[in-house]
């Protein structure tokens, strides 16, 4: 569903160019939940945002249900969904009005948006707040309207960027179930995500970043058998290790 | 696009915009607690500022008239006492000159009808002006110094008898006073008064007409000094604007930075709505909020100043009626309009909250400064301060509110002030958003400046609102001074052509070229029989049909748009300027002398090149396909429509539905033939035969209108109607050629 070919973005830092993603290509599947995993500055949002049409790479495209995304920009994004770690409430309008206008920015029809709102109240558990000011929501409780903002129009493709940052256990459980219901419903998920224990748990395949790069790809029996490691945990850290090797030799704790 | 203006979707986008405005506490707070406050507040600091003023000048109620000489001061006193000698013999003198100040400088009880004793008014009379013989500087210095408040510079007497025998004496003054001084003024105004008294009374002695008043005026232009009053009729609509913005300010930051700082400007711009939809709805709400913010201040200072009799003391007699009222609204609408869209423009930039209200700041004391010129007494609305924004707006509503408001002007600045807005709106539709997007498709607020990089068919219509706020002040102020300095009529004319030529022939090319758009799609530069489409359908045969049906609707349109022309005129839209009526004749002598080749270059030839490839070209380009042709039409008509009404320093109303007609059937011609070359000769025809009907005098003209009859006869017209629906129908059975079908 998701087909990214070498892209490649570079940004003007304080007058110096920094190579953001150098190359990256990945699939993704139908019904398949991909990881795309690495420490902070791995370029994992740089990718993401390319994925969405929101930044032109350099080099390389990404294509979704067959369109590139840099050709067929309004048709692409109907089909994709957003879910990201500062994404915020309207606080003045009730729960039902901004999923509902949600549902108008995609040009989702009132009664078809009417059904979805009927049937994602249950199924993430907001029909108590519907009608309830955002601002009076819990953290929770917002979380949960966000990721039912996310479906409104029904995407086949759903993007999350670090959805779990900042929430507690019973906040990170949600998004894990909700995931799981993406995977049921056939959905390609592109999780994007610096917690790798999480990842373990919910992802088919993962593809670990670094430095803007694809390091390793492929399931957890793949990434097994071709680091030596049992845990992603334990392969970031020595793919961390090696490089910092690489560059200057040192072996000191923390050196990355 | 089409899905989001469809199914009341766009009415619902604004909503939610409105919905999250409405709700907040703060944008409530500037709509209904600062009016409510402020006015209150500002009357009673006027109050106060007014009833200062005025009492000083009648608490004091002593004029102090300067003479030069004891000649004058002779006569002056004479003048007084033949005053007094009218009053005695029961003349009766205005309330003014009895209500004033006893000696001992206690306020008299004199408010009502109760007269006072004939002894007293002596005392008053005598106390009310006390000359003064100023030693060391002359006396218009004295009154420029404001030692005097009123300067007689000569002063002549001239004894007379009446039939009955009985002598008197007429004079002639040379005053000199000092113009918007409430006091200087008010003395002049006794003063003439008491003059006016002596006359009445020596007609009714001599049993003739009525004298004329025998005192020369002089007014002072220099030592003009501020007056409060003056410019407290500049100060409410500054006032009106100042909590119009401030009620925009709010709402533009929280649409638009505020969506960042909540984190739903990136969920938001992730989703296919266009930008410009988003921003529409935005600007929607900023707008509404904002008219209701004009609305709520416009009502309070009504109220305010009806109560209070504050109205009447600052605007005059009328004080602020309902009328001014109705004229100002629309002003305050136009100029939310203009202004949200400006707002929209610089939140569109900011980050935050902070970053947006530090943009803010600078931009309303900018735009400040020149709004407290408009407080300077005495200052005119030219024509050319019309194209002027915000200053435009605000001696509009000046001058509404004091009564005076010249056509012209008016014209320009709600005209001008909605290109602005359209133009402001295009920058905002392209920042809004940029720092989220910056991919592929969506254009940046850089690409307006840039020269792009790809060639482009035909102009947008942010390029088209951009060229016309570019264009429409330069025109403006350009044909004016034209209108005003050139008078003969040959320049003139010349002038005119250059000024065409310049405006919608050069720099648009220039513009087009600049902007890579082809020149063939946008100026519908097509000749002859090949054509993007096939070869056969465009052959000889169909060139000729639409040759055949631009002469037809040249031909016939000229009689229809004259008649409608001069049933305006009749209606007394053309009454609108008097300069034109006692000129006209003359004009029409000059306008005999010049040959017809020149005649016919300037006025048909030129327009007919010029117009046609702006108008039908650039502008009608801009709205094809992406309105339906009928709105592309009509929109590109009215703008053709509105440019006409301005012609020099006139504004011909009655020039507007004839050449709305006129640009109709244009752009009619345009689109059926994918050309420009047909509308040319439609053009030209009908300009050449139009000018050249006013080559004729009214007698010559009476053997086509028959006698008497300043119209068409009715078989004309007929005639006309017939040639004009010849024309279209051939047009219609014609091959139609559309150049640039799917242009996104």
């Amino acid at each position: 569903m998701i087909v990214a070919t070498t892209l490649r973005k570079q940004f003007v830092v304080r007058g110096k160019p920094l190579v953001a993603v150098d190359g990256i290509s990945f699939q993704v599947k139908e019904g398949e939940v991909y990881g795309l995993l690495g420490p902070n500055g791995a370029g994992k949002t740089t990718t993401l945002r390319m994925v969405m049409g929101l930044l032109e790479p350099d080099e390389g495209y990404v294509e979704i249900g067959g369109l590139r995304t840099d050709q067929h920009a309004s048709l692409i994004r109907k089909q994709l969904g957003l879910i990201s770690t500062n994404d915020g409430v309207y606080p003045w309008l009730s729960v039902r009005e901004m999923l509902m206008y949600f549902a108008d920015l995609y040009a989702v029809d009132v009664s078809v948006a009417k059904e979805r709102l009927e049937e994602l109240s249950g199924l993430l558990g907001i029909r108590d707040f519907l009608d309830q000011r955002c601002s009076t929501l819990s953290t929770g409780q917002k979380q949960r309207v966000t990721l039912a903002r996310g479906l409104m129009h029904d995407p086949p493709v759903m993007l999350l960027d670090e959805p779990t940052r900042g929430l507690d256990v019973v906040g990170s459980q949600t998004v894990f179930e909700f995931i799981e219901f993406l995977k049921k419903r056939g959905k390609s998920v592109l999780l994007s995500t610096h917690r790798l224990d999480e990842a373990e748990r919910v992802c088919d395949r993962f593809g670990l970043l670094h430095h803007g790069t694809v390091r390793y790809e492929g399931t957890l029996a793949d990434l097994r058998t071709l680091t030596g490691k049992e845990h992603l945990v334990d392969m970031f850290i020595g793919l961390i290790q090696s490089d910092s090797l690489n560059a200057n030799g040192s072996d000191k704790i923390g050196a990355a | 696009m089409q899905e989001y203006f469809s199914n009341g979707r766009l009415g619902r986008l604004c909503l939610k915009e409105l919905r999250e405005s409405l709700r907040d506490r703060r944008t409530i707070i500037t709509l209904f607690l600062m009016p409510i406050l402020v006015y209150p507040l500002l009357s009673m600091a006027m109050q106060r500022l007014i009833v200062g003023s005025v009492r000083g000048i009648s608490e004091n109620k002593e004029y102090l008239i300067g003479v030069s000489d004891e000649e004058t001061a002779q006569v002056l006193n004479n003048s007084i006492r033949e005053t007094q000698r009218a009053i005695n013999a029961g003349a009766r003198p205005s309330i003014d000159i009895v209500r004033s100040q006893s000696p001992k400088g206690e306020p008299s009880n004199s408010g009502s009808d109760q007269r006072e004793p004939q002894s007293q008014e002596r005392d008053d009379l005598q106390a009310l002006f006390r000359l003064a013989m100023p030693e060391k500087s002359s006396v218009s210095e004295s009154l420029e110094q404001g030692v005097i408040d009123l300067a007689v510079l000569s002063a002549k007497e001239r004894s007379l008898r009446s039939r009955d025998g009985e002598s008197f004496s007429v004079f002639e003054f040379d005053l000199q006073f000092r113009e918007g001084d409430l006091r200087s003024e008010a003395a002049m105004l006794e003063f003439r008064k008491a003059m006016q008294l002596v006359n009445d009374y020596q007609s009714a002695l001599l049993r003739g007409p009525k004298l004329p008043v025998a005192v020369q005026l002089k007014a002072a232009s220099i030592g003009r000094r501020f007056d409060p009053t003056a410019s407290l009729a500049g100060v409410l609509p500054l006032v009106l604007i100042l909590m119009t913005i401030t009620g925009a300010v709010y709402p533009a930051i929280d649409l638009t930075a505020g969506e960042r700082e909540r984190g739903t400007m990136e969920a938001m711009i992730a989703t296919p709505a266009p930008r410009f939809v988003l921003l529409l709805s935005k600007y929607a709400a900023v707008v509404t909020v904002a008219v209701l913010t004009a609305l709520a201040n416009l009502f309070a200072s009504w109220i305010t100043l009806s109560i209070g009799g504050l109205g009447r003391a600052l605007l005059g007699e009328q004080g602020f009626s309902i009328w001014a009222l109705l004229q100002i609204l629309p002003l305050l609408v136009i100029f939310a309009a203009f202004f949200s869209a400006i707002l929209l423009a610089m939140c569109s930039f900011a980050r935050s909250f902070k970053e947006a209200q530090a943009y803010l700041i600078p931009v309303m004391l900018v735009s400040m400064a020149p709004a407290l010129v408009t407080l300077m007494p005495n200052i005119e609305f030219s024509t050319w301060l019309g194209v002027v924004p915000l200053v435009n707006i605000l001696l509009l509503s000046r001058d509404i509110m004091t009564g005076s408001p010249s056509p012209l002007p008016a014209f320009a600045a709600v005209f001008s002030t909605l290109i602005y807005a359209a133009a402001a709106l295009v920058v905002a539709s392209r920042l809004f958003g940029a720092e989220s997007a910056t991919a592929g498709s969506q254009e940046t607020w850089s690409d307006l400046i840039q020269r792009p990089r790809k060639a482009r068919v035909i102009p947008d219509l942010g390029e088209l609102a951009i060229y016309l706020a570019i264009l429409f002040p330069i025109f403006f102020i350009v044909t004016n001074l034209t209108g005003q300095w050139i008078t003969d009529i040959v320049p003139r004319m010349w002038c005119n052509a250059a000024v065409l030529i310049m405006m919608f022939l050069v720099m648009p090319a220039v513009f087009a070229w600049y902007r890579r758009l082809s020149f063939r799609n946008t100026f519908l530069l097509s000749f002859g029989a090949t054509s993007c489409s096939k070869q056969g359908r465009f052959g000889i045969l169909n060139q000729l049909a639409w040759l055949t049906a631009a002469v037809l609707l040249g031909v016939g349109l000229w009689v229809i748009a004259f008649e409608l022309f001069k049933i305006l005129s009749d209606l007394g839209f053309g009454a609108l300027s008097l300069e034109r009526s006692d000129s006209l004749e003359q004009l029409k002598q000059q306008i005999r002398a010049i040959p017809f080749w020149m005649f016919f270059l300037t006025s048909a030839l030129v327009p007919a090149v010029a117009e046609e490839f702006f108008f039908r070209g650039f502008v009608l380009s801009a709205f094809r396909d992406r309105l339906s042709t009928v709105w592309a039409i009509l929109l590109s008509s009215l703008i053709f429509g509105i440019f006409h009404v301005i012609s020099g320093s006139v504004l011909s109303i009655e020039r507007f539905f004839p050449t709305l007609l006129l640009g109709s059937a244009l752009g009619l011609l345009a689109v059926r033939t994918g050309r420009l070359w047909p509308g040319i000769f439609t053009h030209a025809i009908h300009n050449g035969l139009m000018f050249w009907l006013t080559r004729f005098d009214e007698k010559e003209l009476e053997v086509w209108f028959g006698q008497g009859n300043q119209h068409f006869p009715w078989f004309w017209i007929v005639a006309s109607v017939a040639v004009v629906g010849t024309g279209i129908g051939l047009l219609w059975l014609s091959s139609s050629d559309r150049l640039h079908e799917n242009v996104s």
